[in-house]
């Protein structure tokens, strides 16, 4: 038994005095033709000499099946280098993952996510923003006309307005969604792109409020060293009006258009801006996109190839 | 723009910061410099001059009086010295010439000089190199001196052969129709009475404010000159220059609005140099139509206002420094200034430019960040948002891939873009579909399976609607509405039902155009067969079908706003049975245009409520099976929420299911 090499020769030794005709198992069975006194004897014995034998197979066999398990494991193999089968997933967009962690951060930070149509009317786009008609500033914004009289919006601006008239002070808002230029497109300038606009009306609202919240919002999204300043520019709906760039890498580069929200848009939406001033923002998601995931064409964006899009 | 470093160094004694250090300075406090080059001796400046500062700083001037408040340097504001002009008491030049101005509405003020004794020629190397650093061409020295004075001041002036104009008059009146001009450069224009013009007594001689006439320009043989420094109504000159499509130096600045009461200075400046390089003789006086004085304005300004607008305390003093570095006067005591704005400052209308003044010479860097204290009032839900995301986040699970695409579309639409970029993009769209199509078109040669969405506005008529579309491309219809059945169930949509297709408008009262990409369009994209109307309840919420399309594309098209009404949060989680189930075949034989759902009718009304679940396995038809039929074959999944069932009432339920089949002549259960 001790020198079974492996279970088959374990089992022929069990067989030969265990099995249906084994020696021990024959002997056993001779008992009941015994004498009394003989059968009391060799029946304790044979049946001690049973369990024995039990246990010793039985931890013979365990020690040689654990042997041949791992002989087996020995000789068993993947290659480990042979592609993985892909999953079957899906993708989002890139800029819905974008506008999501935006969404994220700003709602963190109290504002609402809030949202406005994109075809808009002259009124909501330009004049209630201060952008008078036939004002040289209207040129910063090239716009698609519509044949129903209506344009499409060149900037989520419109929105400020639409829930100022609506809703009670004091605000914290963001609007995304798509905008419109009209203009010719090459690597970083699209007929359509996704925006997103930010406003904030509450008692003594400040630039140094503002830059906290940009700041906050750009270390946020890009990690503790993006730094951020503000250079003086012009927007009809803001004054004081910034140019926000980000320190990136090295070099700065323009983000955003921002500033304290113009009394005369406060106005057109029934606000007094000594007593309700506030900032507005308006930051291109696609330059987040761009930057985050180092695209180097925004049309890609909007070009429908999977090769890009499964990439996110 | 364009400016040379020379030339605003020649507006200080002490030596301004090298060209890229000033281009920084200017960037953070004025404007951005976009480019700052060496040009010959001189460095040329870039720099991006907003749009509402363009009335003082279209000029050299005016960045010399930004640099000015900016590094602390003096002065500041003011021309170069030297430019009085002798006493000429032969001539005065109102005897030469008179200016007829028809209203001042479109003219504010025009004043002219007579200058005599000319001798044209070239001009002088400093004032070539000047107009050359700026990108100008040099003509001859008179010329040049006016575009010189433009490019110092900001004013457009305009010079004019005295012999030949007409009566020896000027007026100011808009074109007459059919009037024609031949500008400096042989260009040909036809006027029209939205253009104003300068004309002499009988023809238009400069189109105003815009370009000059060919007729009477100067050359060697001029002798008198007559100059003109004229201030017109920008929205004027901007319509002008948009009818004839010709922007210009002058029309350009002249459409931002410049100071009224520079066409003096300007002039003054020009006649000085004009009698430098071309020995002309100025004649004593102008001629200054100049009706309504503009005089400086006052503002008031609150120095706590400005703090908390700014969110930082600035020195008062300080405050004063930087307002009168800029060229304000301020007068007034304490925290309450009163501020004068010079003419020239256009752009300062109310007390938060002048803030904004204060803020960026100051430096916005010296602002520090502060976050705004406010109520604790948490976001307010958008439940939009929260299905859109939703609904992205469940097709992605089903494999999908989201798409963006343009708004627009080249195939017809209900709303038309009146200045198209291109007659690819000449409509809105009208459906998502179309423009999916193009993905899948643009991208079947790399991939052979293709599952993509997108969640986008749709445009009809002044209306606009979210829509939720998706085109699949080596898909059988199965799989996509099997899709739909993971949409609807994880945004909570129960009694989904798919309705036979119908190309007539369903009766929701809402609006049907005939387009593309409809489902009542002549051009309806939808295989009527093999299509689907997507039903909740009685509400039709969108399509399901296969496309008119080569390549067997499946495509869904659904009603966003709809859907996010429909989709409920909460979601019940269903009691799992402790009592086994025991899991039954059948397969019955039915006529090929049998629906499985007419089947399934029958099978759960029969079965009751033992029957937890019916599952259609295998459709089959062919070999083995006669023609005309098909063979469905299910799995029904007895089980009870409180006991074991035994097989025999599995037995009787499942011979009732049998019976009830065959109810129907043409079905045969195949037990």
């Amino acid at each position: 038994m001790l020198h079974a090499k492996d279970l088959k020769e374990l089992d022929i030794a069990f067989k030969q005095y265990l099995g249906d005709n084994g020696e021990l198992t024959l002997i056993l069975r001779s008992l009941k033709d015994m004498p009394k006194a003989k059968k009391t004897k060799i029946g304790r014995e044979a049946n001690e000499l049973k369990n024995f034998l039990n246990v010793k197979f039985s931890k013979a066999a365990a020690t040689l099946k654990e042997k041949a398990q791992k002989e087996a494991e020995l000789k068993e193999w993947f290659d480990i280098t042979a592609p993985g089968k892909k999953a079957d997933i899906g993708h989002l967009h890139p800029l819905t993952l974008v506008r999501r962690k935006v969404e994220d951060i700003f709602e963190s930070m109290g504002f609402s996510v809030i949202e406005g149509p994109e075809m808009e009317t002259e009124w909501y786009n330009f004049d209630a923003l201060n952008i008078p008609k036939d004002h040289p500033a209207r040129d910063l914004w090239d716009t698609f006309y519509l044949k129903n009289e209506l344009l499409l919006r060149t900037h989520t601006s419109p929105v400020q307005i639409r829930y100022m008239e609506k809703n009670q002070p004091p605000f914290r808002i963001i609007a995304p969604g798509r905008v419109f230029r009209h203009e010719a497109t090459d690597a970083s300038h699209e007929i359509n792109f996704c925006q997103v606009e930010g406003l904030m009306i509450g008692k003594d609202i400040s630039v140094a409020n503002l830059k906290a919240i940009m700041q906050e919002f750009f270390q946020r999204f890009f990690g503790k060293s993006a730094e951020i300043r503000l250079r003086p520019s012009y927007f009809p709906f803001v004054e004081p009006g910034f140019e926000v760039d980000m320190k990136w890498r090295g070099d700065w580069m323009e983000m955003g258009g921002m500033g304290m929200v113009h009394p005369n848009v406060l106005k057109n939406a029934g606000l007094n801006a000594k007593e309700w001033p506030g900032f507005a923002f308006g930051v291109g998601m696609d330059r987040l996109a761009m930057i985050k995931y180092k695209i180097d064409d925004i049309r890609l964006f909007y070009g429908g190839d999977l090769r890009f899009l499964q990439q996110f | 723009m364009i400016f040379s470093y020379n030339l605003l160094q020649s507006f200080f004694s002490r030596k301004l910061p090298k060209p890229d250090k000033l281009a920084e300075l200017l960037t953070l406090h004025s404007f951005e410099v976009s480019e700052v080059k060496k040009f010959k001796s001189d460095h040329v400046l870039d720099i991006d001059v907003l749009p509402n500062r363009a009335g003082d700083c279209f000029s050299h001037v005016g960045i010399a009086r930004e640099i000015a408040a900016i590094t602390n340097y003096v002065p500041a504001g003011h021309l170069p010295k030297g430019d009085k002009l002798p006493k000429n008491k032969e001539n005065s030049a109102k005897d030469f010439i008179s200016v007829d101005i028809r209203s001042q509405s479109y003219c504010p003020r025009y004043t002219a000089r007579v200058i005599g004794n000319i001798k044209v020629g070239p001009s002088p190397k400093w004032l070539k190199d000047s107009l050359a650093a700026c990108g100008l061409n040099s003509i001859n020295n008179v010329v040049d001196v006016a575009n010189y004075v433009m490019l110092e001041t900001g004013q457009p002036l305009h010079v004019f052969d005295y012999e030949k104009l007409d009566s020896k008059k000027i007026i100011v009146r808009f074109a007459k129709e059919g009037e024609k001009i031949t500008a400096l450069d042989g260009q040909k224009f036809d006027l029209n009475p939205k253009i104003l013009v300068i004309a002499d007594g009988q023809k238009p001689v400069a189109i105003a404010g815009i370009k000059g006439g060919k007729e009477p320009e100067i050359n060697e043989m001029t002798k008198t000159i007559v100059l003109e420094s004229a201030n017109f109504n920008p929205t004027i000159i901007r319509k002008g220059s948009r009818e004839l499509n010709l922007k210009t130096d002058a029309s350009v600045r002249f459409e931002h609005g410049i100071d009224v009461n520079l066409t003096e200075s300007a002039i003054n400046r020009a006649a000085y140099l004009i009698q430098k390089t071309a020995l002309g003789k100025p004649f004593r006086d102008s001629v200054d139509f100049y009706p309504q004085k503009v005089y400086p304005k006052k503002i008031k300004l609150d120095l706590n206002y400005a703090e908390s607008l700014l969110g930082a305390k600035i020195p008062e003093r300080e405050i004063r420094n930087i307002l009168m570095r800029l060229g304000f006067k301020v007068i007034g005591v304490r925290n309450q200034l009163s501020v004068e704005i010079p003419t020239f400052r256009l752009d300062i209308s109310i007390p938060e430019d002048l803030i904004e003044e204060i803020g960026r010479i100051y430096g916005y860097d010296k602002i520090l960040p502060v976050f705004p204290t406010a109520s604790l009032i948490p976001p307010k839900i958008n439940n939009d948002m929260l299905w859109e995301n939703q609904i992205k986040d469940i097709l992605k699970e089903a494999g999908f891939t989201e798409t963006y695409n343009y708004s627009f579309q080249k195939e017809l639409g209900s709303v038309e873009v009146e200045n198209p970029t291109s007659q690819e993009f000449k409509y809105l769209r009208p459906s998502l579909i179309p423009n999916l199509l193009k993905n899948i078109e643009k991208n079947i040669k790399s991939f052979n399976q293709i599952k993509i969405f997108e969640v986008g506005k749709i445009f009809y008529d002044k209306t606009e609607k979210r829509m939720l579309a998706g085109v699949a491309a080596g898909q059988d219809f199965y799989q996509i509405k099997g899709a739909m059945d993971l949409l609807f169930d994880k945004l909570g949509i129960v009694k989904v039902w798919y309705d036979d297709y119908q190309a007539t408008p369903a009766a929701f009262g809402e609006p049907r155009p005939v387009l593309a990409g409809r489902e009542d369009s002549p051009k309806s994209l939808w295989k009527e067969k093999k299509s689907a109307e997507i039903k909740v309840g009685n509400i039709e919420v969108g399509f399901l079908g296969e496309l008119k399309n080569e390549l067997k594309i499946v495509a869904f098209d659904l009603d966003f706003e709809k859907l996010k009404t429909l989709a409920i949060e909460d979601q019940a989680y269903k009691t799992i049975s402790k009592y086994p189930a025991t899991i039954r075949d059948l397969a019955v034989l039915v006529p090929l245009t049998t629906k499985v759902e007419e089947v399934l009718n029958v099978i759960e009304a029969a079965g009751g409520s033992l029957v937890a679940d019916v599952d259609l396995f295998d459709i089959y038809e062919g070999e083995g099976i006669s023609d005309g039929q098909k063979n469905l074959a299910f799995h029904i999944i007895y089980q009870a929420q409180d006991r074991t069932l035994t097989s025999i009432e599995v037995y009787k339920i499942h011979q009732n299911i049998i019976k009830s089949l065959e109810e129907n002549l043409t079905w045969q259960a195949r037990k």
